[in-house]
């Protein structure tokens, strides 16, 4: 089962996440996708580490290439989060690629392994403000992704300061 | 406690006014009015901007969120956007979402409005 959880910055969406998968039995993976460059994104790491902590996560840094991860049969994964891996794709040449052709079979990658798997993703589009067209590229690939997530998902839930918003799916938390 | 959120320029406050029988008289706004009225107040607007206000004169919004005593408080979605260049708008953007978090843990209903439209998302119906 795939459960696509979005929703603004700080809004809670990973302690939901987390919350999912507090009853699972078998191996639970943390994708973490975050590259730790810089003081804010080593806080927020720490900050996500300390609220993970004794929930039996082994975590996994893996920033681009979601295919090549070699998983086991029948794990749980949590996967944080869409937009650190669609900006790291999206820009991990000198030449921006389309972020799409290689999340979309990664995501499917995990699919195929895992008996749960709960993605974080981002609503990064409604701020109303025009940027450079690079940052407006990635806008458009985030909404792209989050649409085409939540096609291949059974759940998908908005959070909004915390309250969970059924988008898609039953009841699942 | 009841909280009400949503875009800006949604509605949010005619809708709190028509459902709640209140009057602009009644609302307290975050924007610029003395942080000390907010705790009391019976209802507060524009609480996102009172938050950047409490972090300019370094008072904790997360404890000052937690010690509101108001019926109903108002606050703009803000967190739907790219991550803001400067470090004081970034620290805004996470406060307010740590804020709201807080607050919708506390209230008994949440609704949000958006074109107008309010939809109950926590809560039962009267």
């Amino acid at each position: 089962m795939t459960t696509l959880i979005t929703g603004g910055a700080k809004c809670g969406k990973s302690r939901l996440a987390e919350k999912l998968l507090d009853n699972c039995g078998g191996r639970k993976l943390y994708i973490a996708t975050m590259q730790p460059y810089g003081e804010e994104a080593l806080a927020a790491i720490e900050r996500h580490r300390k609220i993970r902590a004794g929930k039996g996560f082994e975590t996994i840094e893996k920033y681009t290439g979601l295919h090549e991860i070699r998983l086991p049969e029948k794990c749980h994964i949590l996967l944080e989060c869409m937009a650190n891996l669609c900006a790291n794709e999206m820009f991990r040449n000198e030449d921006i690629c389309d972020p799409t052709e290689r999340i979309m079979p990664g995501i499917r990658h995990l699919q195929k392994y895992a008996e749960t798997l709960i993605i974080v993703t981002n609503n990064v589009g409604s701020d109303g403000v025009t940027y450079s067209p690079e940052t407006n590229g990635y806008i458009e690939a985030m909404g792209r992704l989050n649409t085409l997530t939540a096609g291949i998902s059974d759940n998908v839930i908005e959070c909004v300061y915390g309250v969970p918003v059924i988008l898609k799916g039953r009841s699942c938390y | 406690m009841i909280m009400i959120t949503g875009g800006a320029f949604q509605g949010k406050r005619d809708f709190v006014k028509k459902q709640f029988a209140l009057s602009d008289s009644d609302i307290a706004d975050g924007g610029n009015c003395e942080l000390s009225e907010l705790t009391n107040a019976r209802c507060i607007c524009n609480y996102e901007l009172a938050v950047k206000r409490m972090l300019a004169d370094y008072i904790d919004p997360l404890g000052f969120t937690a010690g509101l005593n108001c019926e109903i408080v108002i606050m703009n979605e803000i967190g739907g956007g790219i991550i803001p260049i400067e470090k004081s708008e970034r620290e805004w953007r996470e406060m307010t979402g740590r804020a709201g978090c807080i607050l919708a843990d506390r209230a008994e209903k949440v609704y949000r409005v958006c074109c107008g439209i309010a939809t109950m998302i926590k809560g039962e119906q009267a």
